[in-house]
C-alpha cells in the first residue's frame, strides 16, 4: 500500500510540475485507470478533478517565481516581466527545486542564464544573475567573528608575515566580464539602468552588520583577497600588491586596502 | 500521552515577517508571542538570525516549518531535521509545529502543502513517521491542518477522521488552523462545524487565523486579506469546545503595517475575553479547567 501511495504522489507531482501545463502532462500517461484524472481525483459540477490539480500546478509555479523576482530584481528589471516569467518557466523544468528550503531555489540560475537564449540576447545577464545570487548567499552566510585593527594590533609584527588569514564566509569574489554593479545599484535605487560595459570586473560581495555591499576592485586586490580566500598567509597577500607596484608604492598599498578590509570586515584568522 | 498542561497558551500572537522586523525591534509592540517559518531560520547566518535573537529576549516563540514533509513517502530529511533541531536548541521555542501534508516525492519539493488521500494507510504512514520525528526531536511536535483544493478518490474518512487518527496514533499535538477548515470545507462541501466536534479536545495546543481570497468556484489559503467574519464566528466555535488554546494571526502576502496584525490580535483576544474572560495568571493550569463547564458534553471523546 505504501507504494500506492508512493504512485500518487509521482503522478500528483509529474501534472503539477509539466511544463506545458496538467492538460498535456495527462496525455503523457499511459498508466491512468479508467475514469483517466476523474478516477483519481474527485471533480465535482463547480470544478473538475483537472482544475483542481491545476490550482496546484499555477501555485507550485507563482510561488517560485514570486521567491526568484525577489532574489532577482535587476535580473527582472533587464529582460521585463514576461521575459522572466518564460525564463522561470524553463529554468525550473530543467532545475526543479530539491532543497528544503525556498530561499534556495534561485542557485543555478545564473548558470542556466548563461546557456539561455535570453542570456545570448543580453550577454551581460549571466554576470547579472551572478552577482544577484552571491548578494543572497553573502546575506545568509555563516557568522564569523571578523578580524579588526585593534585585533590586528595585538598580534606582534614579527607574527604577520606566516600569520595565515581567510575571508569572512560572507565573502564573495567573482570575475565577471561586466560591470553588473552599476545595473544592480541602479535597479536598487530605482533608477533607469544602461547596458554596462564589457570590461573584466572583478566583483566583491561583503557583509558587514548584517547589511550587504558589492563593489569592483583593481586587479591586485582581487588577487590579494583571492589568495586570502584560498588560505594564504599575509606574507603572501602582500605579495600580490607587490608584484603589481614598485616597492615604495606596494607598502602603502598594502597598508591602505588592509584597512579597508579590516574596516568592512573581510577578513578572519585562518587555519593554523 | 501529549498534555495540554505542557503547552499553556501563549496568548495571541502574530507571525513575525521580514517587512515588520525593524518596526518590531525599534517599537516592541505589545503582542504576547511571535510564530517564525522555521525555515526562513534555518541558515547558517545573517540578518534574520539577528532579529530573532533580539526579538527572542522580549517574546517567546514558536516554530512554525513549512518542509518536513511528513505525508511524503520520502525518507525523512535527516539534515532538515538536524538544522530544525539545532534551531530550536538555539531559540528555544514552546514548540514546533509542521503541516499533515506532504510536499515533494523523489527528492524534489514542490514547495507546497499537498493533502494525503485519507485512508487507514496514509494514518499509519504518517503517524509512524511523525513518532520518529517526535523520538529525533526529542520534544512532541504540532500538525497543521492545510487548506486543500483536491480531495482523492481513495479516501475512506473525513479529513477531521483523519487528523485526530493520525494525532492519537502518533500522540502529537494539532495546530487546528480555522481558516483553513472554512475555505476546505467550502472546496469541498463539508461542513466546517462537524470538522471543529470531531477534532480531539485535549490535542489542540494553537489555532491559526488568517485571510483568504475568493476565485469563484473555490477559495484559495492565501493570507493576503483581513480575517473574515465567517472565519471569526468559527473561531468563536472552537473557543467554546476547546477553552482557551494560543491563538496566531498569519499574514503572508500584501503584508499590511504591524499596527494592523496587532489590531487583528486584538479583535482575537476580545473574543476569547468575551467566551472565557481574562488571561488569568495560572492560565496554564486552568486552560482546560476553564473550557470545560462551558462545553456541551463531548460525546465523541
Ligand atoms: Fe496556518
Amino acid at each position: 500500500m505504501r507504494s500506492k501511495l508512493k504512485e500518487l504522489q509521482s503522478l500528483l507531482y509529474r501534472l503539477i510540475t509539466a511544463p506545458e501545463g496538467v492538460a498535456q502532462g495527462l496525455e503523457r500517461e499511459t498508466a491512468l485507470p479508467a475514469g483517466g484524472l476523474g478516477g483519481i481525483i474527485a471533480g465535482d459540477e463547480r470544478l473538475s478533478a483537472l482544475a483542481r490539480v491545476e490550482i496546484y500546478a499555477n501555485m507550485y509555479f507563482y510561488r517560485i517565481l514570486d521567491a526568484l523576482k525577489e532574489d532577482f530584481p535587476a535580473t527582472l528589471a533587464v529582460i521585463g516581466a514576461d521575459n522572466f516569467h518564460n525564463l522561470i518557466t524553463d529554468y525550473i523544468a530543467a532545475h526543479p527545486p530539491t532543497h528544503y528550503s525556498i530561499n534556495e531555489a534561485g542557485r543555478s540560475l545564473a548558470g542556466f542564464v548563461r546557456e539561455h537564449p535570453l542570456g545570448r540576447a543580453h550577454p551581460f545577464l549571466a554576470d547579472l544573475a551572478a552577482l544577484e545570487w552571491a548578494v543572497i548567499e553573502s546575506f545568509h552566510a555563516r557568522d564569523a567573528s571578523a578580524l579588526d585593527a585593534d585585533a590586528m594590533r595585538q598580534i606582534a609584527p614579527e607574527r604577520w608575515p606566516a600569520l595565515r588569514l581567510a575571508t569572512h564566509p560572507a565573502v564573495r569574489l567573482l570575475a565577471l566580464a561586466h560591470r553588473v554593479e552599476r545595473v544592480l545599484a541602479a535597479v536598487e535605487r530605482n533608477e533607469e539602468w544602461s547596458p554596462p560595459a564589457r570590461e573584466p570586473s572583478p566583483t566583491l560581495v561583503w557583509r558587514n552588520r548584517s547589511m550587504v555591499f558589492y563593489r569592483v576592485l583593481e586587479a591586485p586586490e582581487f588577487e590579494a583577497l583571492d589568495a586570502a580566500h584560498s588560505g594564504a598567509t599575509f606574507a603572501e597577500i602582500c605579495g600580490r600588491f607587490a608584484a603589481a607596484a614598485t616597492a615604495g608604492d606596494a607598502a602603502s598599498e598594502i597598508n591602505r586596502n588592509l584597512s579597508r578590509w579590516l574596516g568592512d570586515g573581510l577578513l578572519i584568522l585562518g587555519g593554523a | 500521552m501529549i498534555s495540554r498542561e505542557n503547552f499553556p497558551s501563549l496568548g495571541i500572537g502574530v507571525g513575525l515577517r521580514r517587512v515588520h522586523y525593524g518596526w518590531v525591534l525599534e517599537n516592541r509592540p505589545r503582542i504576547d508571542w511571535f510564530e517564525i517559518i522555521s525555515e526562513n531560520f534555518m541558515a547558517p547566518g545573517g540578518r534574520p538570525l539577528e532579529v530573532l535573537e533580539a526579538v527572542r529576549e522580549n517574546y517567546p516563540i514558536a516554530m512554525h516549518g513549512v518542509s518536513m514533509s511528513i505525508g511524503s513517502t520520502d525518507p525523512l530529511r535527516r539534515e532538515y531535521l538536524a538544522r530544525l533541531k539545532e534551531t530550536a536548541r538555539r531559540f528555544e521555542p514552546a514548540w514546533i509545529s509542521d503541516h499533515l501534508c506532504w510536499t515533494g516525492v523523489g527528492g524534489r519539493n514542490l514547495h507546497d502543502l499537498l493533502p494525503l488521500p485519507y485512508t487507514e494507510e496514509a494514518v499509519r504512514h504518517v503517524a509512524r513517521r511523525v513518532r520518529e520525528v517526535q523520538d529525533f526531536l526529542e520534544r512532541p511536535i504540532l500538525l497543521e491542518n492545510v487548506s486543500s483544493y483536491m480531495a482523492y478518490r481513495i479516501s475512506r474518512m473525513s479529513e477531521w477522521e483523519f487528523l485526530a487518527a493520525v494525532a492519537e496514533e502518533a500522540d502529537c499535538g494539532i495546530l487546528l488552523d480555522i481558516n483553513n477548515i472554512f475555505v476546505s470545507a467550502f472546496n469541498h462541501g463539508f461542513d466546517a462545524h462537524a470538522y471543529i466536534d470531531g477534532v480531539p479536545l485535549g490535542r489542540v495546543m494553537q489555532f491559526h487565523l488568517a485571510g483568504h481570497s475568493e476565485h469563484g468556484a473555490y477559495l484559495l489559503d492565501t493570507h493576503d486579506h483581513p480575517v473574515r467574519d465567517e472565519v471569526w464566528a468559527l473561531y468563536e466555535y472552537a473557543l467554546r469546545r476547546f477553552g482557551r488554546v494560543a491563538a496566531l494571526v498569519e499574514w503572508d502576502d500584501n503584508i499590511p503595517d504591524f499596527p494592523v496584525l496587532a489590531e487583528t490580535a486584538e479583535r482575537a483576544r476580545e473574543i476569547e475575553e468575551k467566551l472565557l474572560g481574562e488571561r488569568g495568571v495560572n492560565d496554564a493550569v486552568q486552560a482546560e479547567g476553564i473550557a470545560k463547564p462551558a462545553l456541551p458534553p463531548d460525546n465523541r471523546a
